[in-house]
């Protein structure tokens, strides 16, 4: 049972990792320039409202004593009160975290469910038609930024054609009141996949791309192993030595590289969100330090980095179940 | 002795590289009989391996079987006729890439590969992989392959065999990976073993131990075995017959005994005398002077020419085939070297040339080395 203990061990070590994040986010947020309250109470307000203001959030006390309070708070879960929304941010991310996990879920689900094919099949015609076709559309999908891929699908599918829906992304377990035109459950999910397509694919492209160039590399190498030969001297059929022999050595560098995307996704989420008016994490960033909103620029920077440990643990796990040369930590 | 076992008929392997065409096996015969070991010995590079995956026709692209004839038992794993066209096709009684991979591959010709530690595959199980070639070429239940497979491990001498099957190939050291190899060949219990230079990558120790082995169950299971190598010392302990390969080509085919106490071939006295012994300092070994040509643009003649302490200008121009040069009555001990009478080709007259052999500082001491 080493898989469970390696589990643990991960998660105890990225505590430091965490607490670091806090850290250097606290001081960068409370080196911007210009101040909330002034944000908040417009130009020369009254000294009396500033101060009132300042002694509410605790901004008239020095930074490290702040720090410490802030540090304190996160351990018991307290994130903090936002200043713009009025609201905890534990409550603002709790309800937006969902859009932009179930987006970016989606979408690497599609990037997934499209390149791990693609890559085998690149693999096994090397150089031939359909592998050149795999190619040029994998460096197309790396090399074109997601937000433009966003604008073109709305133009052609929701301004040209009509297809989808370009904005707005309801969750499909949202009740049936709250969605226009929604009556059942059915419907609402319907509604919430006809939205999620477009921001889906805009998403997922470049990790699609990213995993199929890995994948196909990794698989053209592993087909050339002596593991390869071996089996196929001893008769194997091809079909299993693609599936099985050959695909599933070559899984760990793609393991790492959709442990690694999922940072790079969530950076494309508050883009994706920004073109197709998603209420999600992203949006909620940007508002946040477009007001310089100190504790909620801190609690959704945590969340993101709390996401960002946790696809670097679910890689190294993943990693440490495939392959099993990457040792526990137990011995 | 009988009809052989395997019969290798002047094939041709070629390469068709940007380069040029590489005649890495370029029209060798041999024979494999029941129950021997014949070793195919050479340096790097003279087509041992690409020899041998022929026979499996398992050459990589862009290398292709372009000629011979190779027979097993009968049936014909490669074989070509004129097709209407006047190009050459497969024969109909070539086995298809189907019957190959079932009836063949692993069931009748196993292999063991060079590098024990890339041959297995790193994310399984050794008694997984060695279970599954079992259930491939035996039509055995996975249950009983498990059992012939842990019963398999224990004859190659691998300790513990039943914990050591769940154990992935990382926690093997490099001697009992070979012995891994080794128990999948012998487990599909094929006819024929081609040990593809099983020993190189190991140390000498482990070498011993795994020769010692394979010659007892190799009598124990009665398996013929064609073993590459191209240490003599190997290959002084392990076969029965031998062939000596350089460049694409047989060039000296004889018994083990007769090889070493009466070699023919000027490259395989040089190759025994390259061969580091107790008797000799380091000062006393001999190395094959230069290094081979390349396949793609092989010397003129005799392709040995260029590196022989007794090359003549007759060896450039004409290319020796294969003759047996034994007394009558006695085994064949075949070579391709003009400097045998038998060749009738006026080597005595000829005016001997300036090789990496002959030439300058390096003449005296050949020379001196050689006994006739």
């Amino acid at each position: 049972m080493g898989l469970l203990r390696y589990t643990l061990w991960r998660l105890v070590q990225s505590i430091p990792v965490l607490i670091g994040i806090i850290t250097i986010t606290f001081f960068l947020a409370n080196q911007i320039p210009g101040d909330p309250v002034e944000i908040m109470l417009g130009p020369s307000p009254a000294q009396e409202q500033v101060e009132a203001i300042q002694a509410r959030y605790g901004l008239d006390r020095p930074a490290h004593e702040r720090y410490l309070t802030y540090l304190s708070g996160v351990a018991s879960g307290d994130l903090g009160q936002s200043i713009y929304y009025d609201r905890p941010v534990l409550e603002m991310i709790l309800l937006r975290l969902p859009v932009t996990l179930y987006l970016t879920v989606s979408a690497f689900m599609f990037a997934i469910a499209t390149a791990i094919p693609l890559g085998v099949i690149s693999a096994k015609r090397r150089n031939k038609p359909a592998d050149h076709v795999s190619r040029i559309v994998s460096l197309v999908g790396v090399s074109t930024p997601s937000f433009w891929i966003g604008l073109m699908l709305i133009i052609v599918f929701a301004f040209y054609l009509g297809w989808f829906p370009a904005r707005g992304l309801p969750l499909p377990w949202e009740a049936p009141a709250d969605i226009r035109g929604a009556e059942t459950q059915l419907q609402v999910i319907r509604t919430s996949l006809h939205h999620l397509a477009m921001p889906m694919v805009a998403l997922g492209t470049l990790q699609m791309a990213q995993i199929t160039r890995i994948e196909r590399s990794s698989m053209v190498e592993s087909l050339q192993g002596e593991y390869v030969k071996l089996a196929r001297a001893y008769g194997v059929p091809e079909s299993t030595i693609v599936r099985k022999h050959a695909f599933q050595v070559a899984q760990l560098p793609v393991i790492t590289i959709i442990g690694l995307g999922l940072s790079t996704a969530l950076g494309g989420a508050v883009l994706t969100e920004t073109v197709f008016e998603i209420q999600g994490m992203g949006r909620l960033i940007i508002t946040a330090i477009n007001n310089q909103d100190y504790e909620l620029i801190m609690g959704t920077t945590f969340m993101f980095g709390v996401a960002f440990v946790v696809g670097v643990i679910i890689t190294d796990v993943a990693y440490a179940y495939i392959d099993p040369r990457v040792a526990y930590g137990d011995e | 002795m009988s009809e052989p076992l395997l019969s290798v008929d002047n094939l041709k392997t070629q390469f068709f590289t940007e380069d040029g065409t590489v005649r890495a096996v370029d029209g060798i015969s041999f024979d494999v009989y029941e129950g021997e070991i014949v070793g195919l010995v050479g340096e790097s590079g003279a087509g041992k391996s690409v020899a041998t995956s022929s026979i499996l026709r398992l050459v990589d692209s862009p290398g292709e079987i372009v000629g011979g004839e190779i027979t097993f038992k009968g049936e014909t794993i490669f074989g070509l006729e004129e097709g209407d066209d006047g190009e050459p096709r497969p024969r109909d009684d070539m086995l298809s890439e189907k019957e190959m991979r079932r009836r063949i591959r692993g069931r009748e010709i196993a292999i063991i590969f060079q590098d024990p530690m890339e041959s297995l595959n790193p994310v399984f199980t050794v008694g997984g992989q060695l279970r599954e070639f079992i259930e491939i070429n035996r039509d055995l239940s996975g249950e009983e392959a498990e059992e012939e497979a842990i019963d398999m491990l224990r004859e190659v001498g691998i300790p513990a065999p039943e914990s050591r099957y769940d154990e992935y190939p990382h926690q093997f050291s490099g001697g009992m990976r070979q012995r891994v190899l080794i128990a999948m060949a012998l487990a599909c219990q094929p006819d024929l073993i081609i040990a593809d230079e099983p020993t190189t990558a190991l140390d000498v120790t482990v070498e011993g131990q795994i020769l010692e082995m394979v010659t007892e169950l190799q009598e124990k299971y009665d398996t013929s075995f064609i073993w590459v190598t191209h240490d003599m010392s190997v290959v002084a302990e392990i076969c029965d017959r031998v062939n000596v390969m350089y460049l694409g080509e047989i060039i000296e085919h004889a018994e083990v005994d007769d090889l070493f106490y009466e070699t023919k071939h000027p490259y395989t006295q040089a190759l025994l005398d390259s061969m580091p012994r107790p008797d000799k300092t380091v000062h006393e070994l001999d190395p094959i002077k230069g290094v081979m040509p390349e396949a793609i643009d092989p010397p003129s003649g005799c392709r040995f020419h260029s590196r022989c302490p007794h090359a003549r200008e007759v060896c450039r121009e004409v290319h020796p085939e294969q003759r047996d040069l034994a007394d009558e009555g006695e085994p064949t001990h075949s070579a391709a070297c003009v400097m045998y009478d038998a060749f009738e080709v006026g080597y005595e007259e000829s005016r001997p040339i300036e090789t990496e052999a002959t030439g300058g500082f390096s003449a005296g001491l050949t020379e001196t080395g050689d006994g006739e």
